[in-house]
């Protein structure tokens, strides 16, 4: 039988203290007016008390941290090209398509749609030489001449044309990847890292980027730089994309764009780099830094003022980035650094970045590959060698004319004396 | 063969040095043109503001062992609301009180810590500011002195052996009491007992009733969270589990206190100095829960009646 418990009394009491203080006015008996508010005062602690445990239902309902909503994709059938390549672009793996074994498979509309999916996320860095190292003060001079670079214990690198992510890898990404099951595909995975990823959980224990919830990002971040990723979840991300992570190098190069400058004699030979994607000088209102943001991560678009020449954005700010090679600590001003564990390169400074001269294209800083920290995202690059851009008779005009002018494959950063 | 000379009599000078100036910290009498306190070797400038001013300035107190991060949390904070004023404005008065923030500030930005705080109290920086949150009209006046932590402990240990902390730990009015996060988890117990001895100290030096140390606010500051940010989260379960004696004393004697956790260096590195032997290197700055303990030691603070 079931319980009627106590809910029927209010239910009841409450009409029938109306109609008897509507009677009694009506007959003018005070006495029953009384009798009917004495009623309504009984069950007024009744139905309050109800009011409030609904409202506290709702506020906790609306205090329970919600996750962003991400569409889940279906498996597609293996057999099924024309649906493989469908749910790759749409996962924004165009690179792996544009690999020579894959690409020569595709239709003529896929290739097309996959050059422009290209086009759209990447921009294209040229080849050339770069400066890295102690250089902060020539490069206050503008220029850089040979003996400064030798002096500020920099060294010049030659880098070669490459493609790299024109923003930084979103929250809605990187779901792609761990809905799709990038976190059990131990092939993605460098073997020495192995143990470790299954610590690579989110706050609930499933896994994916640190300060997620049920494998979800947080409302409303879904076009947030991802965070709380490892070194290792940036490289098996980028893995899976068909991309790698920059170098030190190709990062500094697509952010201060440099240029050699013709001169009669090599020895007046100027270099031009960039201290800011922008310029020379820091522009607060360009980058989300801190006191110039709102002390945490800001969409990927936002800010466009802070774009580089070649149209990469957030270089600078928003978040450090992974970079692809070590951090051994040699550019600090005091000499040779001893790290307390092996650490990776990060750079381009975060929203929580206090000084402006550790946010500049050049400045470099450590972190434990390991470690999962609320300021460090990455975006991904990839060699244009490693891209098939244009087919024979297949291929449009565009992709054929930048084909022309790529040379053989070559390795990824060759140095060069100064 | 002597010459004769005329020699001014500024007699001023005479009815200056008539005159004593007491210290603010001690309340021993100086004269007019000492630059620190015969007596407590505190800075005389902070009298001569107080009565230049007639403003009569609360003292805070930033207490901790030796590398706990005192002088960086302080300098920080100053630099920290007086770059960015949206919840809380601070204004040094006098010169001397910007030293702290500009020595701090200019090695941080050369990713170095700024060097130890010498145990002499007249190399000690001193700040006197002026403390506004949004939507108040009247200003507070602090005085927060960033005092070397072997000196606190010397004191603490040797009663009377470094009487400007003991004078000035008496008339304060709030503290802010930073352990290094990092000892804690390493397992060593000395950050805990020294924090301890010195909230013992703390609660004896006051005495008892509403004006003592068991009613004013004491902010319990994790420092070097960045290092071990993920343990941080929940700075007073931290605390429980890492120094539970710390922990239960504080709730023992002191009614009105937090905890919180607080870091400035991203990561750090270290460095081989032939002066100073291994030194740590902060490879970035991003400070974390530097203004919230001072916040909430402002909300706190007991209101001055006029």
């Amino acid at each position: 039988m079931r319980k009627l418990g106590t809910h029927w009394i209010p239910a009841v009491i409450l009409p029938f203290s109306l109609a008897v203080i509507c009677l009694g006015w009506w007959m003018t008996n005070w006495f029953a007016v009384a009798g009917g508010v004495t009623g309504i005062c009984y069950v007024v602690p009744w139905v309050v008390p109800f009011g409030r445990v609904r409202r506290k239902k709702e506020e906790r309902v609306a205090a329970k941290p919600a996750v962003g909503r991400s569409v889940k994709r279906a498996p597609a059938d293996p057999n099924d090209t024309d649906a493989l390549v469908e749910q790759m672009l749409a996962q924004g793996r165009f690179a792996l398509l544009l690999r020579a074994q894959i690409a020569e498979t595709l239709s003529k509309v896929h290739f097309r749609r996959t050059l422009e999916a290209l086009d759209d996320a990447m921009t294209l860095v040229p080849d050339g030489e770069v400066v890295l190292g102690r250089i902060d003060e020539a490069l206050n001079d503008g220029k850089l001449m040979p003996e400064e670079i030798i002096a500020g214990g920099g060294r010049v690198i030659r880098v070669e044309r490459f493609f790299l992510d024109r923003f930084p890898v979103t929250n809605r990404e990187f779901h792609e990847f761990t809905s799709s099951g990038g976190y059990e595909q131990m092939a993605l995975w460098d073997r020495s890292v192995l143990p470790a990823v299954l610590d690579f959980v989110d706050h609930t224990g499933v896994p994916g980027p640190r300060f997620w919830r049920d494998g979800c990002f947080p409302p409303g971040e879904e076009n947030h730089p991802v965070v709380g990723i490892s070194w290792y979840e940036a490289s098996a991300y980028a893995r899976w994309l068909g991309k790698r992570l920059p170098s030190d190098a190709e990062w500094v190069k697509a952010g201060s764009w440099p240029m050699s400058l013709a001169a009669s004699t090599p020895s007046v030979a100027k270099r031009m780099q960039r201290k800011y994607p922008w310029g020379d000088t820091m522009d607060r209102g360009r980058a989300n830094l801190w006191g110039s943001g709102p002390d945490r991560t800001i969409p990927v678009e936002a800010s466009p003022d802070g774009v580089s020449v070649g149209g990469v954005h957030q270089l600078i700010g928003n978040t450090w980035e992974w970079i692809g090679g070590d951090f051994r600590g040699g550019d600090h001003p005091e000499g040779e650094l001893e790290l307390p564990t092996p650490m990776k390169s990060i750079r381009g400074g975060a929203f929580d970045t206090y000084f402006d001269n550790q946010a500049t294209c050049q400045f470099q800083s450590g972190e434990n590959p390991l470690s999962r920290k609320h300021n460090i995202g990455f975006r991904c690059a990839v060699c244009v060698c490693d891209l098939t851009l244009a087919r024979d008779n297949t291929a449009t005009a565009e992709p054929r004319a930048r084909q022309e002018n790529l040379e053989q494959p070559k390795p990824e950063a060759e140095e060069v004396p100064v | 063969m002597t010459m004769p000379a005329i020699q001014p009599l500024e007699s001023y000078r005479l009815a200056q040095y008539a005159v004593p100036l007491r210290c603010y910290i001690c309340e021993t009498d100086n004269t007019f043109d000492a630059e620190f306190c015969t007596h407590c070797s505190a800075p005389m400038a902070l009298a001569h503001q107080a009565n230049v001013r007639k403003v009569h300035p609360q003292m805070i107190a930033v207490l901790g062992a030796s590398g706990a991060g005192k002088t960086v949390f302080l300098g920080m904070l100053l630099d920290m609301l007086a770059r960015k004023p949206e919840r809380m404005q601070l204004l040094a008065r006098g010169a001397f009180s910007i030293t702290l923030q500009q020595a701090t500030l200019s090695a941080l930005s050369r990713c170095e810590f700024p060097a130890k705080t010498p145990n002499e109290p007249d190399r000690w920086n001193w700040v006197h500011c002026e403390a506004r949150r949004t939507g108040q009209h009247k200003p507070v006046e602090l005085i927060v002195p960033d005092m070397a932590g072997e000196a606190v402990l010397e004191e603490v240990n040797h009663p009377h052996t470094f009487r400007v902390v003991r004078a000035f730990l008496a008339k304060c009015t709030g503290a802010m009491v930073l352990t290094d996060a990092v000892k804690l988890t390493d397992g060593t117990r000395e950050q805990d007992h020294f924090t301890m001895k010195l909230l013992t100290y703390l609660s004896e030096l006051g005495g008892g009733g509403k004006s003592g140390w068991a009613r004013r606010p004491v902010a319990m500051v994790l420092t070097k969270a960045d290092q071990c940010e993920e343990r941080l989260a929940d700075p007073d379960a931290f605390a429980q589990t890492h120094a539970a004696g710390l922990w239960q004393h504080c709730r023992e004697r002191f009614g009105r206190h937090k905890f919180f956790a607080a870091g400035v260096s991203g990561t750090c590195a270290y460095r081989e100095s032939i002066a100073e032997g291994r030194v740590q290197v902060p490879l970035r700055v991003e400070p974390h829960g530097i203004v919230e303990p001072f916040e909430w030691l402002m909300e706190n603070l007991p209101v001055k009646k006029r």
